[in-house]
């Protein structure tokens, strides 16, 4: 990061730009950005960030935050729903020339059924392993939820982490959910 | 430079014509100040496009060639293809585009709407060409068509043509912004059943399911090492009624096994409405099987 980008982020004030069609959602955003130190400028003017939903304005050069949408070449993307702090930060970010993804904010797209990978099926007993986890259960809780014994509990949870190819308890819930998300189909 | 033009130029010349020729064969869709989606003109009266980006409304207006202005009602939508129908209040001069043909390595030449009755162009590779598969909605498509160009939002929609002008599909975005075709032959499939009906009929169980595997202690008596667990059921809908829980696991669906996804999605076509259909599955240790109505599935 060059020197004077570095000193960018430090700064408690930028300008940004709220580039967004909708009236009242524009205004929203506006105080967002306002509320978290930073100046609202028009479009035209001198601005080290751009925040834009749905599609950012053309040819533009400054680095763009995007709320939703599918334009992937953009420095910030953030889903159309992210709360004010992840907005805060994305701003900082992308004006010190660095590259912001949140996990959802690349919408879907439409796709296939995925046959997974028979190995690496999750058992029930692993799936209430895994709801117990995501609710922050500790080793113990969970064998008292699951009336089943601590050592049986690292068991799952060890075939939990090899399926899922995760290394801490956060990381499988995170693989879990996603692939929940990309594999669950409706009949 | 002798007289004779180089072959770069003339390939960028014939592009040059072939965008312009393809600007009567698609619409701006507008979706709000300055926003729209592509549309392709599939007939004098019918504009086919992306439904997964199409907004939930009644009627839109769309910007043809050169910028004439015409509304068009929602005729039809099908989500499990992604095909949405638009018909238009005033007929258009329609396009005739032969079908093309998918071939991996070929040219392919994306077509969007500018927004103001002019066209925007694409060109890339067909990175992939490959056979039919099944949507996450069911629905059948008839080849897996991958394009590696980019796509602007606003450009989804439009139609894909071959290096001889072929017609090969609409636009669309797959997965992590990967952008594939609805071939040409799912269109025709699909559009007179969406014009006749505006929906596609379809058989339906209310349930959402979750591929796991079978416990060891079960696999001798079950037969097989997978299956699909209840995650949801739907309120009053055919699994409901059968009494069906989440939790439960299914093993097959009139014998089809459910380790094989496809297969099973095969079995809920139209023709499966109103037929009975036995589920076998794993309830509390047991293996047992249940009957149930496929009822017809309504708007997803």
């Amino acid at each position: 990061m060059s020197e004077a980008a570095a000193q960018l982020v430090l700064a408690q004030r930028l300008r940004v730009a709220v580039c967004v069609a909708d009236a009242r959602r524009r205004n929203l955003l506006g105080r967002v950005v306002a509320e978290a130190g930073h100046l609202v400028v028009d479009g035209d003017e001198m601005a080290d960030v751009v925040l834009a939903d749905g599609e950012a304005p053309r040819g533009e050069t400054r680095p763009v935050v995007m709320l939703g949408g599918a334009d992937t070449d953009r420095a910030g993307m953030l889903s159309r729903d992210a709360d004010a702090r992840q907005i805060d930060a994305a701003i900082r970010a992308v004006a010190a020339g660095l590259i912001v993804r949140a996990p959802d904010a690349i919408e879907s797209g439409f796709g296939a059924i995925n046959e997974p990978d028979g190995h690496a099926l999750l058992t029930p007993r692993e799936l209430d392993v895994l709801t117990a986890l995501a609710e922050g259960l500790t080793n113990k809780a969970i064998a008292r939820r699951l009336t089943i014994s601590l050592h049986t509990v690292k068991f799952h949870l060890e075939s939990l982490f090899r399926k899922l190819g995760a290394r801490t308890r956060t990381e499988a819930v995170a693989k879990a959910s996603e692939r929940r998300r990309s594999e669950t189909i409706t009949l | 430079m002798t007289d004779q033009p180089d072959v770069l130029a003339q390939v960028s010349t014939a592009l040059v014509a072939r965008a312009a020729a393809a600007s009567n064969t698609v619409v701006a869709i507008r979706l709000g100040y300055e926003r729209h989606l592509t549309g392709l003109v599939w007939q004098s009266d019918i504009v086919v496009t992306s439904e997964q980006s199409l907004p939930q409304r009644d009627e839109f207006e769309l910007v043809a060639a050169g910028g004439t202005v015409v509304t068009a009602a929602v005729a039809g939508r099908d989500p499990s293809t992604n095909i949405a129908l638009l018909r238009l209040a005033t007929p258009l001069s329609a396009p005739v585009n032969g079908a093309g043909e998918a071939q991996t390595g070929a040219l392919a030449l994306a077509i969007g709407a500018d927004g103001t009755g002019g066209v925007s162009a694409r060109l890339g590779l067909v990175n992939l060409a490959g056979p039919e598969w099944h949507s996450m909605r069911g629905g059948l498509i008839d080849r897996r068509i991958v394009l590696d160009l980019a796509l602007a939002r606003r450009e989804e929609g439009g139609p894909v043509f071959d290096a001889a002008g072929g017609l090969l599909g609409l636009s669309t975005f797959g997965p992590r912004g990967q952008v594939i075709v609805i071939p040409t032959a799912t269109i025709a499939r699909i559009v007179p059943q969406l014009a006749k009906d505006g929906h596609i009929a379809r058989g339906w169980l209310g349930v959402a399911l979750q591929a796991v595997a079978v416990p060891d202690a079960l696999r001798e008596s079950a037969g097989q090492s997978s299956g699909l667990m209840v995650m949801s059921v739907i309120d009053d809908g055919p699994a409901a009624r059968a009494g069906l829980v989440a939790g439960d696991i299914m093993l097959s669906v009139d014998g089809t096994s459910t380790q094989r996804w496809r297969k099973v999605a095969r079995l809920f076509g139209a023709d499966s409405i109103g037929r009975k259909a036995d589920i076998r599955l794993i309830r509390s240790g047991q293996v047992i099987t249940v009957q149930t109505t496929i009822t017809e599935r309504h708007a997803a």
